[in-house]
């Protein structure tokens, strides 16, 4: 099976930390299963109440403070396209060394702490939507079912607001526009 | 680089500013002995250190200007205006190696070959041989200098400023008061976790908490206040080079440099004064024949005011120039397609003089290398406002411009009123909001007017244009006519006047500015965010912004109108209208009455026959014309809780320092009026008519308050 599912790079990659065990944090939108490296995350502030932001991009949850900084909110759910999740959501801290920008992820829940081994990591399958492509990295083969990988790279609202995929009105979003008025209102 | 190396450099620096400023006063007052040692001490201080630091190269060029000096000390040299510029490429010439230094660690020699024309022309200037080639000389530099000073200008500006960023002077009491004040803060933080909420001291706890907060806020900010005068010093300088370029006559004056302004304030607002100041210098002030030809005095002026105005610190450039031709900002406008002809056509004097802030205008006839080549006055504006202040500019066709920059005193802590709209809470600016209105359910159907489809409200008269906040921002209106009314607070901005419908008000509060990620700043409405005192977050609303995006314009004949209310004060004024004789309506004009306070009769002590109140620590002279206190005293001594009302005046013609109290029977109300004509019978009190009824003014009121007291007998 590890072999099988994997193209030549990755095999590469696989191969040099092959025994490395990642731990995960893991969480939840919706039905889905998600996880972040523990590493990447500043800290998890549990459920908090967002200050929305009207006219914001849609998938901008709202701000919330954070020892003394105003942290924008990206809401995982209005990525994905769910519709807006009634209960309070749980927000994490993350940040982007790279660039050093800071910003929080709302999620309906986060689980705990999960140890998953790397070569259980399959890359995006080809049949997913542009959205997916540009948002996940990969899903782990866990035993409960797959739990997509994130990585705060890519969820840099700075990042996400240079690509017309998640903008409202952009190609296929009509949903996640509609869906916005509604969040607005609430 | 070592410390002392560091130290040299921040030292030579401030050392050499002060000798910059020294000089161009030096050549208004040759004669001052101490001015010339003060030049005198700089060089040497430098030339002192540079040896024993091994900087062999600028220790031979200040020791040149130190022996030039020395002469000039001695009375061997008098002050020429040659001198003078040749000390100032002195200048130039020390502060290019030290900025050198600074940069690279060390002087360098490559550019050996300046310093010794330098040093030459510094010898020439010293020495008494050759006089004829000294001059000759000299008047080629003269030529030559100005143009160098303005092209190095900038670098050095911008090096001395990448400098100022990183390091402040600050006094060693503030530091100690703020480490004090630390201590303190520790401290109550100890006794509050050591207690808990329903301790009995806890109240008292937090107070001590508030009260240290506050101080220590106020200590910071004082230690990041710097005086506006570190920014004017370059100014003569600048000036004295400028005027030189462009063959003018020119004197620079200030006020206020003991004004206080925020460090990092201080340094956004450097490169749009000194635009403004060349501006006036260049497009202002004329050539002096011009001057002469038009009755004024060949000496140009420019004047450099900084002052404190209702929260925020606002510097003025005042030049007596030409002032600004609106026929040729309109032609210019027209040419650089700003504007169609038939707009131009339209535009009244207030809109065309905001065209000059459009970008790529210059109405300079011709374009010289100090000005005029486009980049303008809409950077100015775009620089003040991104720290959150403004720019106008007034201008008399040859009676000259003012140019006034208003730049809120801190960019931390901004005092604001927070509003409710469609479920959320938003700052706004407390600068920009000029008045609340609170229209009740009963009067909101009636109150809104509509042209088309655009809302006004009639406020004193005049159409207001209406926006409302939750349609704006599309979010959902809590608001629904029936259940109540709404409020409407007037906010002006960049010239636009219009009032915000917002569901509710909460408390006035100061807050601190967090800003907001790129993301949302791409809005475009917010400036920033800011934790409320309940722990919530609340969105700071720019209000330019917020009137662009409702399509707000500048209203000029609005503006128009204060125009004519200021030129014209017998017109229009607010009287706050009260009873101090029994049945006669006496009035205060109601900028003069700071507050209205009740105070208990016991409380009114008497000296030598005059009544007087402990206020705030001051003593407050009371007048009693209607004899209320008298008549309370008499009848109901008895009585120890007997209220009396003064009012609480300032005296405007002192500066607001000398307050007096008014004793009074009762308020009645606050309205404009009309003052008639000075009655003379009734020795200074003027008439007027509020509200169509009678009352009279007192206009003099002692000696010292003749200018701020008119009052109503």
């Amino acid at each position: 099976m590890k072999p099988a599912g994997q193209n030549a790079m990755d095999s590469v990659d696989e191969m040099q930390d092959e025994n490395d065990a990642v731990s995960l944090c893991s969480m939840f939108a919706g039905s889905e299963s998600f996880g972040i490296d523990t590493r990447k995350i500043r800290e998890v502030l549990g459920k908090r109440d967002l200050q929305r932001v009207p006219m914001a991009p849609p998938f901008i949850g709202g701000v919330v403070p954070y020892r003394g900084e105003v942290l924008t909110a990206v809401d995982l759910r209005a990525l994905l396209g769910m519709p807006e999740n009634s209960a309070t959501s749980c927000v994490l801290v993350l940040e982007d060394d790279e660039v050093a920008e800071r910003f929080g992820l709302m999620v309906d829940e986060v689980g705990g702490v999960v140890t998953a081994n790397r070569n259980m990591l399959e890359t995006n399958p080809c049949t997913l939507e542009a959205r997916g492509k540009w948002l996940f990295d990969g899903a782990y083969k866990m035993q409960t079912g797959l739990m997509v990988q994130l990585d705060p790279k890519k969820l840099r609202p700075s990042r996400l607001a240079e690509t017309g995929l998640f903008r409202q009105g952009g190609t296929g979003q009509a949903g996640t526009g509609a869906m916005d008025a509604s969040t607005d209102s609430r | 680089m070592d410390d002392l190396t560091k130290e040299f450099i921040a030292e030579s620096q401030e050392g050499l500013d002060r000798m910059e400023r020294c000089l161009t006063e030096l050549e208004m007052r040759p004669d001052d002995g101490e001015l010339v040692g003060d030049i005198f001490r700089s060089v040497h201080t430098i030339k002192g250190t540079t040896g024993f630091l091994g900087f062999n190269r600028l220790e031979k060029l200040a020791h040149t200007g130190e022996h030039l000096l020395g002469s000039l000390r001695d009375g061997k040299l008098a002050v020429t205006s040659e001198l003078i510029s040749g000390l100032l490429s002195l200048l130039d010439g020390l502060r290019g190696i030290i900025t050198l230094i600074e940069e690279t660690g060390g002087e360098g020699t490559r550019a050996d070959d300046e310093d010794s024309e330098l040093i030459a022309e510094l010898t020439a200037l010293n020495g008494t041989s050759a006089p004829a080639e000294a001059v000759h000389h000299e008047a080629e530099t003269v030529e030559m200098h100005p143009g160098a000073a303005t092209h190095e200008g900038p670098t050095v500006s911008a090096s001395a400023m990448g400098n100022g960023d990183k390091t402040l002077r600050i006094d060693v009491d503030v530091l100690n008061r703020m480490m004090n004040l630390v201590g303190e803060l520790v401290l109550t933080r100890n006794q509050m976790l050591q207690s808990n909420m329903d301790a009995a001291n806890f109240p008292e706890l937090a107070r001590r908490l508030d009260s240290v907060t506050a101080d220590l806020r106020e200590t910071v900010m004082q230690a990041r206040m710097q005086p506006v005068g570190n920014l004017f010093g370059k100014f003569p300088r600048l000036v004295r080079d400028l005027a030189r370029t462009c063959g003018r006559d020119v004197r620079i004056e200030f006020s206020g440099q003991e004004t206080g302004l925020d460090k990092s304030l201080l340094e956004a607002i450097k490169d749009p004064l000194t635009h403004a100041v060349r501006n006036a210098v260049d497009h202002g002030i004329e050539a002096p024949h011009i001057r002469v030809l038009a009755g004024k005095s060949a000496e140009g002026c420019v004047k450099l005011r900084a002052f404190h105005q209702s929260g925020s610190v606002v510097i003025e450039v005042a030049d007596d120039g030409a002032g600004i031709g609106i026929e040729r900002v309109l032609a210019k406008a027209v040419e650089h397609n700003l504007v169609t002809p038939e707009q131009a056509a339209a535009m009244s004097e207030r809109e065309a003089l905001q065209l000059i802030f459009l970008p790529g205008f210059s109405t300079a006839a011709a374009v010289t290398n100090v000005s005029g080549r486009g980049v303008g006055m809409d950077v100015v504006r775009a620089n003040v406002e991104k720290v959150g202040g403004s720019v106008e500019v007034e201008s008399k066709m040859g009676q000259g411009t003012t140019l006034r920059l208003r730049v809120p005193l801190t960019l931390a802590i901004v005092p604001a009123l927070v509003v409710r709209s469609g479920g959320q809470s938003f700052a706004l600016p407390q600068t920009a909001l000029v008045e609340l209105v609170y229209v009740p359910q009963r009067e909101a159907q009636s109150a809104v007017e509509k042209i088309g489809a655009a809302e006004l409200y009639r406020l004193r008269e005049r159409l207001l244009p209406m926006v409302w906040l939750d349609r704006l921002l599309g979010l959902d209106s809590q608001w629904t006519d029936a259940a109540h009314g709404f409020y409407l607070a007037v906010l002006e901005a960049e010239g636009c006047r219009y009032g915000l419908v917002v569901d509710d008000l909460l408390a006035p509060e100061e807050i601190v500015v967090k800003p907001l990620s790129s993301v949302l700043r791409e809005i475009g409405l917010f400036s920033g965010a800011t934790v409320l005192g309940n722990g919530t977050l609340a969105l700071i609303l720019d209000i330019a912004a917020t009137a662009a995006r409702a399509g707000v314009k500048p209203m000029e004949e609005e503006t128009g109108e204060i125009e004519i209310a200021k030129a014209d004060d017998a017109e229009d004024v607010s009287f706050m209208v009260f009873e101090e004789r029994v049945k006669e309506r006496t009035a205060l004009p109601l900028d003069v009455v700071e507050r209205i306070e009740s105070v208990l009769l016991t409380q009114i002590e008497y000296a030598g026959g005059r009544a007087l109140l402990q206020y705030r620590g001051d003593l407050l002279p009371l007048r009693d014309d209607g004899n209320v206190l008298a008549e309370m005293e008499a009848g109901g001594q008895k009585d120890e809780e007997a209220l009396v009302t003064v009012l609480i005046c300032a005296n405007a013609g002192a500066g607001g320092r000398h307050r007096i109290g008014m004793v009074v029977r009762r308020v009645l109300d606050v309205s404009s009026g009309r003052m008639l004509e000075e009655d003379t019978s009734t020795e200074g009190m003027e008439l007027a008519l509020v509200k169509e009824k009678l009352t009279m003014v007192h206009h003099q009121f002692g000696a010292k308050a003749a200018a701020g007291w008119k009052e109503v007998a």
